[in-house]
């Protein structure tokens, strides 16, 4: 999406690298270049026109940052609602850690609505609630308990603290920790988080700290804008994304994935067809179908046998005819429709068309998946293809010659596998797109037909130009002279090019033509022409986070410091360097730039984020 | 588990102005253990329980009253929030909406006061809440006919009364809409059959 309207907003200019290449007409712009463009293109949608377009970044949070980025959320709540910390994090986990959208129904409801709503007490009591006596009664185990004994909550009920204990930890045990309401019936107010931990920790200290972890992980659970990354074993990382989430993204671990639905990213298939696509292939239910629709077990053998041709006398390899409709032993001798001395008058049309009809699903799944299955079988030589290149580039670069750059064959390379991976999700696309399976009512088969016809044309030029890109890049170019090397070069810059705009068009036919005048949206991650984003790393602005530290008291010492802080202790240089941004990340360009993972720091932390709580509980 | 002395209290509190509350609390078949207790309710007035006396099915879980008692009818009894096969409710209270502030009496009180004003549209029972909502007379009919049938001490009579009816050859549905006009006099019954 962004670099379609890259060409709108700024034309494109000739670049240095490209004019010693003689200024070759035919050549489209390099890789270097539609980086400058994009750069451009970025800028323009952060200054503005973001609402209109897929506009997403990513930022990646750490296990040392999960705290950070709460508490920075907190901290706004806290400063500019003069709220408490426990009625900060109720709003945020009523609202899923949306600040936006609080500050948006602050102005719309008020006040009193927005913080009644979701369980925070109007009034701040007094201690006055409590009878100027030395003992009461607890309303839930009936006993005379001293005051001292006794804990009142914001919105003034009080009970003994062994009854506020039980309680909580069954509320903790049953999973509802983030949100556990007060014991008085009907009452909405949310448990102040800080009695919480003091109780339950003096009794038991493991449910604690559960109680603990699953506070820290609502910031992940309880938020639309943020996922944990789906790696296995887990990196301990999530992901944040800002604006559509209907994108793709890259976790500094490496692991690619829709944002959306936390499968591979599968753009341009939708989540939807996805889900149905993996679900398909993985139980072959149309085999099993075909086979018991196409076939039947010969009277004598067992065998199963396939029907071919019209008529209904079928023969197994071992000699024995029988007859299609019934299954039963007969002669050989017959006419279309009748078999002499056999009876069983079951020839129905409707048989004929169901087997008919089966067949035609079949083949039309088998179509789509041997594409599908192509490409992705070609995807995964990915590594190996890589390896060769390397390989071949590096004979080149020590052969006495006068071209020393190859960077024309990794940028083709690269496009070559992005463009591959749009071709083959491309195919479980169509195979829904133009089936009655989620998309029944939504065309005549007229307008299906107009379609198709249009989507079908593009893909196989992209599919076309693919192959001979991917031809180009196959050649033995370490054994060419320079001219010869040229022209390659030449095929494979002007190649990669098309490639890429055919992608780009692809997209734009699919979510123009094809989703946009769907009367149910259908959305799927735009097209990136330099492949995914990967997340940037999350900086927490050192200022503010100060200062909020000093008013948020935790319990574990890891928390005291703000990550970013002590960057140098923990051997990641490259945090001290980076401009520390405000709490939104922004989306890295990142093509062709070294992967810069960071070590995670291993001890001091309380628990361990590798797991999500539900998966460390279970263990 | 069971908060014992908490649950002692409750059963002295409750059983304490019962005769005017229309709600009891007992052990179990008079048996021993605190967290398996049998509660009886009065049929409200102006209802189609009205006379009737139900029993309840009351287990409380290790966590009580920190979590939920489990109740379940006893007695047969046709009401939309409550299952005509199993006697199982349909109560928030018994659900999300439980508080360890509200008691078992409280509970025993919240399903009198279910009985008097059903909630058709969140039923228990699809069937009977159809019927409600449908066809109120019928409803109103079963429902006193499951009281007289399955709620009143002098009830055990009824299906051997029915039983004998019916094999003198009158169709079921008959023998207990006549039973239930005549207040379950046989001979009366026998007569308003023979005559229609
Ligand atoms: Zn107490
Ligand atoms: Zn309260
Ligand atoms: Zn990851
Ligand atoms: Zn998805
Ligand atoms: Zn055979
Ligand atoms: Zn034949
Ligand atoms: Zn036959």
């Amino acid at each position: 999406m962004g670099r379609g309207d890259a060409e709108e907003v700024s034309p494109p200019v000739s670049s240095p690298e490209l004019e010693q290449d003689d200024g070759d007409d035919d050549c489209y712009l390099s890789d270097q270049e539609d980086d400058a463009l994009e750069e451009s293109v970025l800028q323009v949608l952060e200054d503005g026109h973001l609402e209109d377009c897929h506009w997403s970044s990513s930022s990646v949070i750490t296990k040392e940052y999960l705290l950070g980025a709460q508490k920075e959320d907190l901290r706004k709540m806290i400063e500019l609602l003069g709220l408490k910390e426990h009625h900060a994090r109720t709003l945020l986990i009523h609202y899923r850690w949306d600040v936006e959208r609080i500050f948006e129904l602050l102005d719309q409801k008020g006040r009193d609505r927005l913080f009644s709503e979701a369980g925070i007490p109007l009034r701040s009591t007094s201690n006055a609630g409590l009878p100027s006596v030395t003992e009461v009664t607890c309303n839930v185990c009936y006993d005379d308990v001293p005051i001292s004994a006794v804990s009142e909550m914001d919105c003034g009920h009080n009970y003994c603290n062994q009854c506020w204990t039980e309680y909580f930890i069954v509320k903790i045990n049953e999973g509802q920790s983030r949100r556990v309401k007060c014991m008085a019936p009907k009452c909405n107010a949310i448990c102040d988080e800080a009695l919480v931990r003091k109780l339950v920790s003096a009794k038991c200290p493991d449910i604690a700290e559960r109680f603990e972890r699953f506070l820290l992980e609502s910031y992940i659970e309880d938020n639309d804008t943020v996922k944990w990354c789906p790696s296995t074993p887990h990196c301990g990382n999530a992901i944040r994304v800002k604006g559509d989430i209907h994108c793709e993204v890259e976790c500094t671990c490496g692991r690619q994935f829709c944002f959306n639905c936390s499968s591979e990213a599968h753009s341009p298939c939708s989540c939807v067809m996805w889900e149905l696509w993996i679900k398909k292939c993985r139980d072959e239910s149309e085999t099993v179908n075909w086979i018991t629709v196409n076939t039947k077990p010969c009277p004598k053998c067992h065998k199963p046998v396939e029907k071919n041709g019209g008529c209904n006398l079928v023969a197994c390899i071992c000699g024995q005819a029988f007859c299609w409709l019934c299954g039963g032993a007969t002669g050989r001798d017959h006419t279309w429709s009748s078999i002499s001395g056999h009876s069983c008058g079951r020839f129905t049309e409707d048989q004929s068309t169901k087997t008919e009809q089966a067949r035609r699903d079949l083949y039309r799944y088998m179509h789509y998946h041997n594409r599908y299955k192509a490409h992705t079988d070609s995807l995964k030589q990915e590594a190996k293809l890589k390896r060769d290149i390397q390989w071949k580039i590096s004979i080149s670069e020590n052969k006495d010659s006068k071209i020393k750059d190859y960077s024309w064959v990794i940028n083709g390379l690269n496009r070559l596998f992005r463009s591959r991976r749009v071709l083959s999700y491309s195919y479980p696309f169509a195979f829904y797109m133009f089936s009655d399976e989620i998309f029944k009512d939504e065309m005549t088969p007229q307008e299906r037909e107009l379609k198709q016809n249009l989507f079908e044309d593009q893909q196989q030029q992209l599919e076309f130009n693919v192959e001979r890109l991917s031809g180009f890049l196959e050649k033995d170019f370490q054994n060419f002279a320079d001219d010869e090397v040229m022209d390659t070069m030449k095929h494979v810059i002007n190649l990669s090019n098309v490639v890429d705009r055919l992608c780009k068009q692809m997209y734009q036919c699919i979510e123009n033509d094809l989703l946009y005048p769907l009367r149910t949206p259908h959305n799927i991650a735009p097209y990136k022409s330099k492949g995914l984003d990967r997340a940037s790393e999350l900086h927490i602005c050192l200022d503010s986070a100060e200062q909020s530290s000093q008013s948020m008291k935790y319990s574990h010492d890891e928390h005291k410091t703000q990550p970013g802080l002590h960057s140098n202790e923990s051997g990641s240089s490259l945090l001290g360097k980076r401009p520390i941004l405000p709490l939104h990340g922004s989306s890295s360009d990142n093509s062709g730039r070294p992967s810069h993972k960071r070590e995670r720091k291993s001890g001091g932390a309380l628990f361990d984020l590798n797991v999500p709580a539900e998966l460390a509980d279970k263990s | 588990m069971v908060d014992v002395s908490r649950v002692q209290k409750e059963l002295t509190e409750c059983n304490r102005d019962s005769a005017i509350s229309g709600v009891s609390i007992a052990l179990h078949d008079g048996g021993s253990s605190i967290s398996h207790l049998t509660g009886t309710i009065a049929g409200p007035q102006d209802t189609p329980y009205e006379g009737g006396t139900f029993r309840i099915d009351i287990r409380l879980p290790g966590g009580y009253p920190f979590e939920p008692p489990k109740m379940q009818f006893i007695t047969k009894v046709w009401h939309p929030n409550i299952s005509s096969q199993n006697g199982a409710i349909c109560l928030d209270i018994l659900k999300d909406q439980w508080s360890p502030a509200l008691t078992l009496k409280t509970a025993l009180l919240s399903l009198q006061a279910l009985l008097s004003t059903p909630a058709p549209d969140d039923p228990q029972d699809a069937v009977v809440a159809q019927q409600y909502l449908r066809d109120k007379s019928t409803f109103l009919n079963t429902a006193r006919y499951w009281t007289e049938a399955f709620a009143k001490s002098d009830s055990t009579g009824m299906e051997e009364k029915v039983q004998k009816l019916v094999e003198m050859g009158f169709p079921e549905d008959m023998v207990r809409s006549a039973l239930l006009s005549v207040n379950g006099d046989e001979n009366m019954a026998l007569e308003k059959l023979c005559s229609s």
